[in-house]
Protein backbone atom coordinates (compact mmCIF):
# COMPACT_ATOMS: atom_id res chain seq x y z
CA UNK A 1 0.00 0.00 0.00
CA UNK A 2 1.34 3.47 -1.02
CA UNK A 3 0.19 5.74 1.99
CA UNK A 4 -1.65 8.95 0.83
CA UNK A 5 -0.39 10.69 3.61
CA UNK A 6 2.63 13.49 2.34
CA UNK A 7 4.43 12.66 5.06
CA UNK A 8 4.37 8.90 4.95
CA UNK A 9 4.92 9.40 1.61
CA UNK A 10 8.11 11.00 1.87
CA UNK A 11 9.38 8.44 4.94
CA UNK A 12 8.99 5.35 2.14
CA UNK A 13 10.51 7.00 -0.69
CA UNK A 14 13.48 7.46 1.82
CA UNK A 15 13.18 3.90 2.90
CA UNK A 16 13.06 2.93 -0.58
CA UNK A 17 15.83 4.75 -1.31
CA UNK A 18 17.68 3.71 1.64
CA UNK A 19 17.47 0.06 0.56
CA UNK A 20 15.69 -1.46 3.99
CA UNK A 21 12.08 -1.70 2.30
CA UNK A 22 11.66 -5.91 1.93
CA UNK A 23 11.39 -7.04 -1.42
CA UNK A 24 8.08 -6.93 -2.17
CA UNK A 25 7.24 -3.59 -0.32
CA UNK A 26 10.39 -2.67 -2.88
CA UNK A 27 8.23 -3.75 -5.46
CA UNK A 28 5.05 -1.69 -4.66
CA UNK A 29 7.04 1.19 -4.66
CA UNK A 30 8.58 0.08 -8.05
CA UNK A 31 5.24 -0.04 -9.74
CA UNK A 32 3.87 2.76 -8.12
CA UNK A 33 6.75 5.21 -9.40
CA UNK A 34 5.71 4.08 -13.27
CA UNK A 35 2.49 6.40 -12.64
CA UNK A 36 3.18 8.49 -9.72
CA UNK A 37 4.98 11.62 -10.35
CA UNK A 38 4.76 12.74 -7.16
CA UNK A 39 6.71 9.89 -5.56
CA UNK A 40 8.96 9.53 -8.46
CA UNK A 41 9.79 13.28 -6.98
CA UNK A 42 9.98 12.37 -3.49
CA UNK A 43 12.64 9.35 -4.18
CA UNK A 44 14.35 11.98 -6.77
CA UNK A 45 14.87 13.91 -3.52
CA UNK A 46 16.07 11.20 -1.25
CA UNK A 47 18.35 10.11 -3.74
CA UNK A 48 20.43 13.57 -4.64
CA UNK A 49 20.25 14.45 -0.37
CA UNK A 50 21.75 11.02 0.20
CA UNK A 51 24.01 10.84 -2.32
CA UNK A 52 27.22 12.17 -0.41
CA UNK A 53 27.24 9.79 2.07
CA UNK A 54 27.94 6.97 -0.33
CA UNK A 55 31.60 8.64 -0.41
CA UNK A 56 32.32 6.97 3.14
CA UNK A 57 32.45 3.85 1.27
CA UNK A 58 36.30 3.21 0.07
CA UNK A 59 37.03 3.50 -3.87
CA UNK A 60 38.51 -0.20 -4.66
CA UNK A 61 40.42 -1.08 -7.59
CA UNK A 62 37.79 -3.58 -9.58
CA UNK A 63 39.31 -6.44 -11.18
CA UNK A 64 41.26 -5.59 -14.35
CA UNK A 65 38.69 -8.61 -16.49
CA UNK A 66 35.60 -6.52 -15.76
CA UNK A 67 35.88 -3.64 -17.98
CA UNK A 68 36.84 -6.47 -20.69
CA UNK A 69 33.49 -8.28 -19.80
CA UNK A 70 31.77 -4.59 -20.24
CA UNK A 71 33.37 -4.26 -23.53
CA UNK A 72 32.55 -7.44 -24.87
CA UNK A 73 29.04 -7.62 -23.69
CA UNK A 74 27.96 -4.24 -25.11
CA UNK A 75 30.28 -2.93 -27.49
CA UNK A 76 31.03 -6.37 -29.35
CA UNK A 77 27.47 -6.93 -28.76
CA UNK A 78 26.55 -3.45 -30.66
CA UNK A 79 23.83 -3.16 -28.27
CA UNK A 80 22.48 0.35 -29.43
CA UNK A 81 21.90 2.81 -26.20
CA UNK A 82 18.58 4.44 -25.92
CA UNK A 83 18.13 7.51 -27.75
CA UNK A 84 17.76 10.36 -25.75
CA UNK A 85 15.84 12.49 -28.27
CA UNK A 86 13.00 9.87 -28.08
CA UNK A 87 10.07 9.55 -26.04
CA UNK A 88 10.67 8.28 -22.70
CA UNK A 89 7.43 7.59 -21.52
CA UNK A 90 8.53 5.99 -18.04
CA UNK A 91 11.72 8.45 -16.88
CA UNK A 92 11.80 6.46 -14.11
CA UNK A 93 14.64 7.66 -11.22
CA UNK A 94 17.50 5.37 -11.40
CA UNK A 95 16.57 3.83 -8.60
CA UNK A 96 13.70 2.36 -10.13
CA UNK A 97 15.03 1.50 -13.41
CA UNK A 98 17.10 -1.20 -11.39
CA UNK A 99 14.70 -2.41 -9.36
CA UNK A 100 11.95 -2.12 -11.68
CA UNK A 101 13.89 -4.16 -14.41
CA UNK A 102 14.77 -6.99 -11.73
CA UNK A 103 11.25 -6.98 -10.50
CA UNK A 104 9.82 -7.39 -14.50
CA UNK A 105 12.64 -10.15 -14.78
CA UNK A 106 10.92 -11.84 -11.97
CA UNK A 107 7.43 -11.54 -12.69
CA UNK A 108 8.21 -12.51 -15.98
CA UNK A 109 9.93 -15.69 -14.58
CA UNK A 110 7.43 -16.81 -12.26
CA UNK A 111 4.36 -16.36 -14.18
CA UNK A 112 4.70 -18.92 -17.05
CA UNK A 113 1.02 -19.51 -17.45
CA UNK A 114 0.42 -19.52 -21.17
CA UNK A 115 -3.28 -18.68 -22.62
CA UNK A 116 -4.69 -22.15 -24.37
CA UNK A 117 -5.36 -21.47 -28.13
CA UNK A 118 -8.78 -20.09 -28.87
CA UNK A 119 -11.41 -22.11 -30.59
CA UNK A 120 -11.81 -19.63 -33.11
CA UNK A 121 -9.51 -17.73 -34.24
CA UNK A 122 -8.80 -13.91 -32.79
CA UNK A 123 -6.97 -11.52 -35.28
CA UNK A 124 -5.72 -7.87 -34.64
CA UNK A 125 -5.26 -5.13 -37.32
CA UNK A 126 -2.56 -2.81 -35.71
CA UNK A 127 -2.51 0.74 -37.24
CA UNK A 128 -0.92 3.91 -36.82
CA UNK A 129 -4.36 5.47 -35.57
CA UNK A 130 -7.82 4.30 -35.82
CA UNK A 131 -9.17 4.64 -39.56
CA UNK A 132 -5.42 5.23 -40.51
CA UNK A 133 -5.33 2.03 -42.60
CA UNK A 134 -3.85 -1.15 -41.30
CA UNK A 135 -0.47 -1.91 -41.39
CA UNK A 136 0.15 -4.83 -39.85
CA UNK A 137 -2.04 -8.07 -38.90
CA UNK A 138 -1.69 -10.82 -36.44
CA UNK A 139 -3.58 -14.10 -35.72
CA UNK A 140 -4.05 -16.17 -33.26
CA UNK A 141 -4.83 -19.82 -33.81
CA UNK A 142 -4.30 -23.45 -33.06
CA UNK A 143 -0.37 -22.91 -33.38
CA UNK A 144 -0.17 -19.49 -31.66
CA UNK A 145 0.37 -15.88 -33.21
CA UNK A 146 1.45 -15.14 -36.44
CA UNK A 147 2.45 -11.15 -37.20
CA UNK A 148 2.48 -10.47 -40.75
CA UNK A 149 2.97 -6.68 -42.31
CA UNK A 150 0.61 -5.31 -44.55
CA UNK A 151 2.81 -2.15 -45.91
CA UNK A 152 6.27 -2.53 -45.96
CA UNK A 153 7.43 -0.82 -42.35
CA UNK A 154 10.63 -0.47 -41.24
CA UNK A 155 11.90 0.83 -37.89
CA UNK A 156 15.01 3.98 -37.93
CA UNK A 157 18.18 3.14 -38.32
CA UNK A 158 19.56 0.91 -35.72
CA UNK A 159 16.38 0.03 -33.84
CA UNK A 160 13.71 -3.09 -33.89
CA UNK A 161 9.73 -2.91 -33.64
CA UNK A 162 8.81 -4.97 -30.31
CA UNK A 163 5.57 -6.16 -29.89
CA UNK A 164 3.80 -5.89 -26.80
CA UNK A 165 0.60 -7.55 -25.50
CA UNK A 166 -1.67 -5.52 -22.79
CA UNK A 167 -4.56 -7.69 -21.06
CA UNK A 168 -7.98 -6.31 -20.73
CA UNK A 169 -7.41 -4.49 -17.57
CA UNK A 170 -3.82 -4.52 -16.93
CA UNK A 171 -1.93 -1.50 -16.28
CA UNK A 172 0.97 -2.75 -18.08
CA UNK A 173 2.16 -4.30 -21.70
CA UNK A 174 4.18 -8.14 -21.57
CA UNK A 175 6.62 -7.99 -23.60
CA UNK A 176 5.99 -10.82 -26.93
CA UNK A 177 9.32 -10.00 -28.55
CA UNK A 178 11.24 -8.32 -31.33
CA UNK A 179 10.11 -8.07 -34.88
CA UNK A 180 12.24 -10.01 -36.90
CA UNK A 181 13.48 -7.20 -39.68
CA UNK A 182 11.61 -9.38 -42.51
CA UNK A 183 8.45 -8.28 -40.38
CA UNK A 184 7.40 -11.60 -39.85
CA UNK A 185 7.18 -12.90 -36.34
CA UNK A 186 5.54 -16.29 -35.03
CA UNK A 187 5.06 -17.24 -31.23
CA UNK A 188 3.68 -20.78 -30.44
CA UNK A 189 2.65 -19.52 -26.99
CA UNK A 190 1.48 -16.29 -25.07
CA UNK A 191 1.71 -15.41 -21.96
CA UNK A 192 -2.23 -15.37 -19.95
CA UNK A 193 -4.09 -12.25 -20.63
CA UNK A 194 -3.07 -11.64 -24.27
CA UNK A 195 -6.61 -13.07 -25.71
CA UNK A 196 -9.76 -11.99 -27.16
CA UNK A 197 -10.39 -7.88 -26.40
CA UNK A 198 -6.34 -7.86 -25.39
CA UNK A 199 -4.52 -4.74 -27.47
CA UNK A 200 -1.19 -5.54 -29.56
CA UNK A 201 1.02 -2.84 -29.40
CA UNK A 202 4.48 -2.12 -31.65
CA UNK A 203 7.01 0.34 -29.86
CA UNK A 204 10.32 1.37 -31.37
CA UNK A 205 13.15 0.10 -29.33
CA UNK A 206 16.99 -0.98 -29.13
CA UNK A 207 17.73 -4.01 -31.25
CA UNK A 208 17.98 -6.26 -28.58
CA UNK A 209 14.72 -5.25 -27.34
CA UNK A 210 13.17 -3.04 -24.31
CA UNK A 211 15.94 -2.94 -21.83
CA UNK A 212 13.43 -2.50 -19.05
CA UNK A 213 10.90 -4.67 -20.01
CA UNK A 214 8.20 -1.45 -20.63
CA UNK A 215 8.25 0.28 -23.50
CA UNK A 216 11.16 2.92 -24.17
CA UNK A 217 10.44 4.33 -27.34
CA UNK A 218 6.86 5.61 -28.81
CA UNK A 219 4.48 3.20 -29.26
CA UNK A 220 3.64 3.47 -33.11
CA UNK A 221 0.65 0.67 -33.60
CA UNK A 222 -1.61 -0.65 -31.49
CA UNK A 223 -4.94 -3.02 -32.55
CA UNK A 224 -7.54 -4.86 -30.44
CA UNK A 225 -7.96 -8.77 -30.66
CA UNK A 226 -11.49 -10.12 -31.94
CA UNK A 227 -12.58 -12.59 -32.89
CA UNK A 228 -13.61 -13.08 -36.21
CA UNK B 1 39.52 12.87 -34.49
CA UNK B 2 38.70 12.01 -30.92
CA UNK B 3 36.02 15.39 -31.24
CA UNK B 4 34.57 14.51 -34.42
CA UNK B 5 34.22 10.73 -33.45
CA UNK B 6 32.65 11.72 -29.86
CA UNK B 7 30.42 13.99 -31.81
CA UNK B 8 29.07 11.92 -35.05
CA UNK B 9 25.78 10.97 -34.31
CA UNK B 10 25.46 7.51 -34.41
CA UNK B 11 21.53 7.77 -36.13
CA UNK B 12 22.23 11.20 -38.27
CA UNK B 13 19.85 12.88 -35.48
CA UNK B 14 21.38 16.44 -34.88
CA UNK B 15 23.67 16.70 -32.46
CA UNK B 16 22.61 17.91 -29.29
CA UNK B 17 25.63 19.62 -28.70
CA UNK B 18 29.44 19.59 -29.45
CA UNK B 19 31.43 18.25 -26.82
CA UNK B 20 34.17 20.20 -25.68
CA UNK B 21 37.18 17.82 -26.26
CA UNK B 22 39.52 20.09 -26.62
CA UNK B 23 39.22 21.72 -22.43
CA UNK B 24 40.53 19.28 -20.25
CA UNK B 25 38.88 19.75 -17.26
CA UNK B 26 35.61 18.60 -19.50
CA UNK B 27 36.87 15.11 -20.15
CA UNK B 28 36.69 14.72 -16.52
CA UNK B 29 32.90 15.69 -15.75
CA UNK B 30 30.49 12.69 -15.60
CA UNK B 31 28.17 14.78 -16.86
CA UNK B 32 29.27 15.75 -19.89
CA UNK B 33 30.61 11.93 -20.90
CA UNK B 34 27.05 10.73 -19.64
CA UNK B 35 25.65 13.08 -22.80
CA UNK B 36 28.00 11.33 -25.06
CA UNK B 37 27.58 7.79 -24.02
CA UNK B 38 23.77 8.63 -24.79
CA UNK B 39 24.75 9.40 -28.15
CA UNK B 40 25.96 5.87 -28.54
CA UNK B 41 30.09 7.02 -28.55
CA UNK B 42 32.11 4.03 -26.49
CA UNK B 43 35.00 5.93 -26.10
CA UNK B 44 32.56 7.95 -23.67
CA UNK B 45 31.96 5.01 -21.88
CA UNK B 46 35.69 3.90 -21.78
CA UNK B 47 36.37 6.90 -20.06
CA UNK B 48 33.39 7.14 -17.40
CA UNK B 49 34.53 4.18 -16.79
CA UNK B 50 38.18 5.42 -16.33
CA UNK B 51 37.23 7.88 -14.54
CA UNK B 52 34.46 6.41 -11.92
CA UNK B 53 34.83 2.48 -11.49
CA UNK B 54 36.49 2.83 -8.43
CA UNK B 55 34.51 4.78 -6.62
CA UNK B 56 31.68 2.86 -7.79
CA UNK B 57 33.01 -0.45 -7.67
CA UNK B 58 33.97 0.56 -3.27
CA UNK B 59 30.10 1.67 -3.01
CA UNK B 60 29.16 -2.28 -4.17
CA UNK B 61 31.89 -3.74 -2.74
CA UNK B 62 30.65 -2.11 0.57
CA UNK B 63 27.66 -3.27 0.10
CA UNK B 64 27.67 -7.41 -1.20
CA UNK B 65 31.27 -7.47 0.67
CA UNK B 66 32.58 -10.23 -1.76
CA UNK B 67 34.75 -8.81 -4.73
CA UNK B 68 33.25 -11.36 -7.48
CA UNK B 69 29.70 -10.01 -6.69
CA UNK B 70 30.81 -6.66 -6.55
CA UNK B 71 32.38 -7.25 -10.02
CA UNK B 72 29.04 -8.65 -11.29
CA UNK B 73 27.12 -5.78 -9.81
CA UNK B 74 29.60 -3.69 -11.79
CA UNK B 75 29.51 -4.69 -14.88
CA UNK B 76 25.66 -5.07 -15.30
CA UNK B 77 25.58 -1.90 -13.97
CA UNK B 78 27.81 -0.42 -16.85
CA UNK B 79 25.85 -2.53 -19.47
CA UNK B 80 22.57 -0.37 -17.93
CA UNK B 81 24.40 2.66 -18.07
CA UNK B 82 25.02 2.35 -21.93
CA UNK B 83 21.21 1.41 -21.91
CA UNK B 84 19.60 3.83 -19.93
CA UNK B 85 22.39 6.95 -20.58
CA UNK B 86 19.39 8.66 -22.49
CA UNK B 87 17.16 8.51 -19.64
CA UNK B 88 19.56 10.45 -17.91
CA UNK B 89 18.46 14.47 -17.20
CA UNK B 90 21.30 16.55 -17.39
CA UNK B 91 21.58 18.53 -14.15
CA UNK B 92 24.37 20.13 -12.37
CA UNK B 93 26.66 17.53 -10.89
CA UNK B 94 23.39 14.85 -10.87
CA UNK B 95 25.51 12.31 -12.89
CA UNK B 96 27.12 11.01 -10.15
CA UNK B 97 24.39 10.51 -8.12
CA UNK B 98 22.51 8.53 -10.81
CA UNK B 99 25.72 6.76 -11.78
CA UNK B 100 25.62 5.72 -7.48
CA UNK B 101 22.17 5.33 -7.73
CA UNK B 102 22.16 2.57 -10.55
CA UNK B 103 25.04 0.43 -8.46
CA UNK B 104 23.47 0.80 -5.29
CA UNK B 105 20.00 -0.77 -6.59
CA UNK B 106 22.34 -3.36 -8.21
CA UNK B 107 24.09 -4.18 -5.14
CA UNK B 108 21.20 -4.12 -3.08
CA UNK B 109 19.12 -6.54 -5.59
CA UNK B 110 22.05 -8.36 -5.24
CA UNK B 111 22.06 -9.34 -1.32
CA UNK B 112 18.71 -9.95 -2.00
CA UNK B 113 18.79 -12.15 -4.33
CA UNK B 114 22.26 -14.19 -3.52
CA UNK B 115 22.32 -12.52 0.59
CA UNK B 116 25.12 -11.51 1.99
CA UNK B 117 28.34 -13.07 2.90
CA UNK B 118 27.32 -12.96 6.95
CA UNK B 119 30.69 -11.20 8.58
CA UNK B 120 28.91 -10.96 11.95
CA UNK B 121 31.78 -12.11 13.15
CA UNK B 122 34.02 -9.04 11.79
CA UNK B 123 33.45 -6.63 14.42
CA UNK B 124 35.00 -3.87 11.62
CA UNK B 125 31.21 -4.31 9.62
CA UNK B 126 29.95 -1.23 9.43
CA UNK B 127 31.56 0.56 12.80
CA UNK B 128 33.82 2.95 10.28
CA UNK B 129 30.82 4.36 8.91
CA UNK B 130 28.97 4.59 12.24
CA UNK B 131 31.83 6.52 14.64
CA UNK B 132 30.35 10.20 14.16
CA UNK B 133 33.81 11.26 12.74
CA UNK B 134 33.36 9.01 9.80
CA UNK B 135 31.39 12.13 8.96
CA UNK B 136 34.23 14.45 8.39
CA UNK B 137 34.93 12.24 5.56
CA UNK B 138 32.19 13.51 3.46
CA UNK B 139 32.83 16.24 0.72
CA UNK B 140 33.28 19.52 1.46
CA UNK B 141 30.87 20.62 -0.96
CA UNK B 142 27.50 22.62 -0.31
CA UNK B 143 25.26 19.31 -0.91
CA UNK B 144 27.45 17.50 1.39
CA UNK B 145 28.21 20.00 4.15
CA UNK B 146 24.39 20.34 4.74
CA UNK B 147 23.99 16.85 4.98
CA UNK B 148 26.23 16.32 7.62
CA UNK B 149 25.01 19.04 9.31
CA UNK B 150 21.94 17.46 9.42
CA UNK B 151 23.00 13.87 10.08
CA UNK B 152 24.99 15.47 13.16
CA UNK B 153 21.56 16.98 14.68
CA UNK B 154 20.10 13.67 14.53
CA UNK B 155 20.20 11.45 17.69
CA UNK B 156 23.27 9.32 17.48
CA UNK B 157 20.84 5.48 17.07
CA UNK B 158 19.01 7.42 14.41
CA UNK B 159 21.93 8.50 12.04
CA UNK B 160 23.69 4.91 12.85
CA UNK B 161 20.51 3.52 11.28
CA UNK B 162 20.90 5.54 8.51
CA UNK B 163 23.92 5.07 7.61
CA UNK B 164 24.27 1.41 8.42
CA UNK B 165 21.15 1.19 5.89
CA UNK B 166 22.90 3.45 2.78
CA UNK B 167 26.27 3.11 3.27
CA UNK B 168 26.25 -1.16 3.86
CA UNK B 169 23.26 -1.62 2.86
CA UNK B 170 21.90 -2.99 5.51
CA UNK B 171 18.38 -3.86 6.31
CA UNK B 172 15.87 -2.84 9.07
CA UNK B 173 16.33 -6.79 10.95
CA UNK B 174 20.30 -6.49 10.00
CA UNK B 175 20.62 -3.10 11.64
CA UNK B 176 18.35 -4.34 14.74
CA UNK B 177 20.95 -7.66 14.88
CA UNK B 178 24.16 -5.11 14.22
CA UNK B 179 23.45 -2.96 17.07
CA UNK B 180 21.26 -5.23 19.01
CA UNK B 181 18.70 -3.43 19.21
CA UNK B 182 14.44 -4.44 18.56
CA UNK B 183 13.72 -4.39 15.10
CA UNK B 184 10.37 -1.79 15.46
CA UNK B 185 12.77 0.49 17.44
CA UNK B 186 15.20 0.73 14.33
CA UNK B 187 12.56 1.24 12.09
CA UNK B 188 11.21 4.15 14.27
CA UNK B 189 14.73 5.25 14.06
CA UNK B 190 15.08 5.38 10.78
CA UNK B 191 11.39 6.77 10.37
CA UNK B 192 12.08 9.42 12.84
CA UNK B 193 15.79 9.99 11.65
CA UNK B 194 13.91 10.45 7.75
CA UNK B 195 11.44 12.77 9.01
CA UNK B 196 14.25 14.42 10.48
CA UNK B 197 16.67 15.06 7.78
CA UNK B 198 13.65 15.62 5.82
CA UNK B 199 12.94 19.04 7.31
CA UNK B 200 16.58 19.52 8.31
CA UNK B 201 17.49 19.28 4.18
CA UNK B 202 14.34 21.22 2.86
CA UNK B 203 15.47 24.89 2.19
Amino acid sequence: MIPNDPEERDALAGEYVLGVLDAEQAREVDIALATDGELRAAVAFWEKKLHPLSALAEPADPPITTWEAIETHVLAAKISPRSSAGAAPWRLSTAAFAALAAALLVYVAVVPRMTPPPASPLVAVLQTSPGHGASWVAVIGQDGLKLSELTNQRPPTKRAYELWGIAPHATRPVPLGVIPSNGKMQLAALPNGVSAGATLAISIEPPSGSPTGLPTGPVVFTGVLRTT
Amino acid sequence: MDKQRLSRQRDGSRPRRQLPMNQPASLSSPNVLLEAVARGSELALKRLYALESRRLYGIALRIVRRPEVAADVLQDSFVQIWQNAGSFVPERGAAAAWLTGIVRFRALDAVRKHGREILSGDPTLGEAAVEPEALSRLDADADATALRHCLEALEANQRRSIILAFVDGLSHSEIATRISAPLGTVKSWVRRGLAALKGCLTP
